[in-house]
């Protein structure tokens, strides 16, 4: 099984999730390869999952005011903050028949593609289920995974660097739980790449890069024009809308 | 009447209901950070339960919802049938 690597781009919200889901479209039609994805997010964006509420989870005034996009997946799980320096977000788009076919099982088997790549920057991560990777306790990779007409999409993301304060402001957390214990008691329970190594973020993805790939045979590769338009009509027509964004 | 309860599953996720009822559930919204596959089995859930009381037993309601799952050979993950039902009668004003 050949499949496709996209090197780490960055795009906005909108291109984003339109990309993940237009690549799930042509890997169902025999149009593409299995796909691995790496992507970041610019503007920064705060993205909910798809059975989340926006106006409950999300300041959604406070992010226009800092220009940060606020979306909604096609996935589970719960609200992300996407910061542009702060973290790499990877997809992996590929027929379900190459994963295991236990939900929790197939969890296990992509996130051990990120702990391969942690490790090549000397930094011992695990699984723990339902979907997040911890070092040493605390959280380092969020990941939520769908899966449509035979593919599986399973997206996260590896965090480089956190700024608790500002995530927490694009949050809907109340004020009286924004007191500094309540950041303190997160700040304990998530940690990033940059706490543990030196690395760049550049290195950072250059690290994941070969976990996902190793032992895969693989080729860097591109969208092609119709991947290309599809995600840019998804991005437009569904993922920047409102009536996507705000129906729950 | 309109209800709101939330509740974090033991060993798993955020679970919320927004309730429309007066002797019968109007309008239910089932929100939270959990996984169900396949997802469109949600909106299939909160319809199914549209007619029942809220004040039903919480097996009752839990019936409903897993009876929706088996249909659409969907699976929750983070959450439970259960739950949500206990969450759906939690919301209910006393």
């Amino acid at each position: 099984m050949k499949w496709r690597v996209i090197p780490l781009e960055i795009h906005d919200a909108y291109t984003n999730m339109g990309t993940d889901e237009a690549i799930l479209e042509a890997v169902r039609d025999g149009k593409a390869e299995p796909t691995i994805r790496f992507y970041r997010w610019k503007p920064s964006a705060v993205s909910i999952g798809t059975f989340q509420s926006m106006e409950k989870e999300v300041n959604t005034a406070r992010c226009r005011e800092l220009g940060v996009n606020y979306i909604r997946r096609i996935t589970g799980g719960g609200a992300v903050y996407h910061d542009l320096d702060g973290e790499v977000t990877y997809s992996v788009i590929a027929p379900e028949s190459l994963f295991p076919h236990g939900i929790r099982e197939s969890y296990a088997f992509i996130c051990d593609w990120i702990i391969a790549g942690l490790k090549t920057l000397g930094i011992e991560a695990t699984f723990t289920p339902i979907n997040d990777i911890l070092v040493q306790g605390r959280k380092i990779s969020g990941n939520a995974q769908t899966r449509k007409q035979g593919v599986l999409l399973q997206h996260g993301t590896v965090l480089y660097s956190t700024d608790v304060k500002r995530m927490f402001s694009l949050l809907n957390v109340s004020a009286e739980k924004i007191s500094d214990k309540m950041i303190k008691s997160v700040e304990e329970r998530v940690t990033s790449v940059s706490k543990y190594s030196s690395a760049s973020i550049e290195e950072t993805y250059e690290a994941l890069l070969k976990g996902f790939t190793k032992g895969k045979e693989y080729k860097q590769g591109n969208l092609s024009g119709e991947e290309e338009s599809r995600a840019s009509e998804l991005a437009r027509t569904v993922y920047a809308t409102d009536a996507w964004n705000f129906s729950r | 009447m309109e209800g709101f309860a939330e509740q974090k599953v033991p060993g798993g996720k955020m679970v919320s209901v927004r309730l429309v009822y007066g002797p019968k559930i109007k309008n239910v919204q089932i929100l939270g950070d959990f996984f169900l596959h396949p997802e469109d089995a949600l909106p299939r859930i909160e319809k199914a339960l549209v007619g029942t009381s809220p004040r039903a037993k919480k097996d009752e309601i839990s019936g409903k919802i897993a009876k929706v799952l088996a249909m659409n050979n969907a699976e929750l993950i983070g959450v439970t049938p259960d739950a949500i039902a206990e969450t759906i009668r939690m919301a209910v004003k006393k």
